[in-house]
């Protein structure tokens, strides 16, 4: 889904009326080199982050680093909408963040090797304007920092 | 908008988009669509296979020599078995006889959440407040006396934390202790299930009900806001 059209009216207009921006073209980075030599990290919009970490707030534009020797018993997430469905990710944190499954593709040599330290923003946001601005680009000269050629960009 | 972002800082990205229609509009560099349910976003918890094929169709995605590009990912049948959409409170009725004795349900349900921690290696969802489970009572406490209209607060809160958010925390960790301990019972139980019977047959959804209808009640946004986050 959702396919918009299975969603019951009141879901649908929730999602259809939220504010998205409009664009006619997109930047476009080349893969520097072939998949099996890069580094790829994780940047999700589910919210997670490492227990103890401050919760994301409401309208909170901000993110957090999340090393990628995290135990997935440390990472909680405060993205709790009701929009969506939390029991999978109870269950596996990989249908959001699939830090396991990375972790088999570089064992197989299709992945050439994991990120320092994934990043996680808050998903189904009104106003991203800072993270657009401020906190996004910040992110991304991060892992530029951090050697990645690749994020992977995941919902919740 | 978060991927380019990272385009334009020079990092190759690709995305799983779960609303095709905003995906569009936004134009991410490269994009695959994704047929599931909200919170399904690899397509099913404990169903590597799956998440393998969402993750290689996505990044195949990055051999593209332009972009913007979106694809839909093929399987669009998989996870056919979840609502499309979360079962809220108000679709579920509370069942004729509930009880209303949250701190001794919640203390047994405990019983079933030390089963779940063992089990998932110590993964839960619990712990928003920093409130530790074997102290949560006073936090059921606070959510009951909020509920009945008190002026209830609790030390814990953060000083730069509003009401309303730390209200939406507890109810948060009260659902995260009800859910988990629920598939420690029955593992295979899917979200509506849990759902249903949360909502359904259990005092502290009925708490929470009450608890929205407080912060429903009120004029200022930011407890309207949280009352959407704690029960619709």
């Amino acid at each position: 889904m959702p396919r918009l059209d299975r969603l019951p009216q009141i879901n649908r207009s929730t999602i259809l009326n939220l504010p998205v921006q409009v664009n006619d073209t997109a930047p476009f980075t080349p893969l520097p080199r072939p998949l099996a030599a890069c580094r790829v990290a994780i940047v999700t919009t589910a919210g997670l982050h490492r227990r103890g970490d401050r919760p994301f707030g409401p309208g909170d534009q901000t993110y957090r680093a999340i090393p990628a020797d995290t135990p997935a018993a440390e990472i909680v997430q405060s993205h709790t909408s009701l929009g969506f469905d939390r029991v999978p990710i109870m269950r596996d944190l990989n249908v959001s963040f699939p830090m396991d499954r990375l972790r088999e593709l570089v064992t197989r040599g299709e992945l050439g090797g994991l990120a320092p330290s994934h990043y996680s923003f808050m998903g189904a946001q009104r106003d991203v304007a800072r993270i657009e601005a401020e906190t996004g680009p910040e992110a991304g000269r991060r892992l530029r920092a951090e050697g990645v050629d690749v994020a992977l960009v995941t919902p919740t | 908008m978060l991927a380019r972002a990272l385009e334009a800082a020079g990092i190759a990205t690709t995305s799983i988009s779960m609303v095709r229609e905003h995906t569009e509009k936004v134009k991410p560099p490269r994009a695959l669509f994704v047929p599931f349910p909200f919170g399904h976003a690899l397509g099913r918890a404990d169903d590597p296979a799956l998440q393998h094929r969402v993750l290689r169709a996505a990044l195949d995605l990055l051999g593209e020599p332009e972009g913007p590009v979106l694809r839909d990912f093929p399987d669009d049948a998989e996870p056919g078995t979840q609502p499309a959409a979360p079962v809220q409170a108000s679709a579920v009725a509370p069942a004729a006889a509930v009880p209303d004795d949250v701190p001794a349900e919640a203390a047994r349900m405990r019983g079933y959440h030390d089963q779940w921690l063992a089990r998932s290696g110590g993964r839960t969802a619990f712990g928003l407040t920093g409130i530790p489970a074997t102290r949560f009572r006073g936090a059921i406490r606070f959510l009951e006396g909020f509920a009945a209209g008190e002026d209830a607060d609790m030390p814990e809160r953060p000083a730069d934390v509003p009401l309303p958010g730390f209200v939406r925390w507890c109810a948060d960790d009260l659902k995260a202790l009800y859910f988990e301990g629920h598939l420690a019972m029955k593992p295979a139980a899917a979200g509506d299930e849990v759902a249903r019977w949360f909502w359904g047959e259990t005092a502290a959804g009925q708490l929470l009900r009450r608890v929205r209808d407080r912060l429903d009640g009120s004029d200022d946004p930011q407890w309207k806001a949280a009352a959407f986050g704690v029960a619709r």
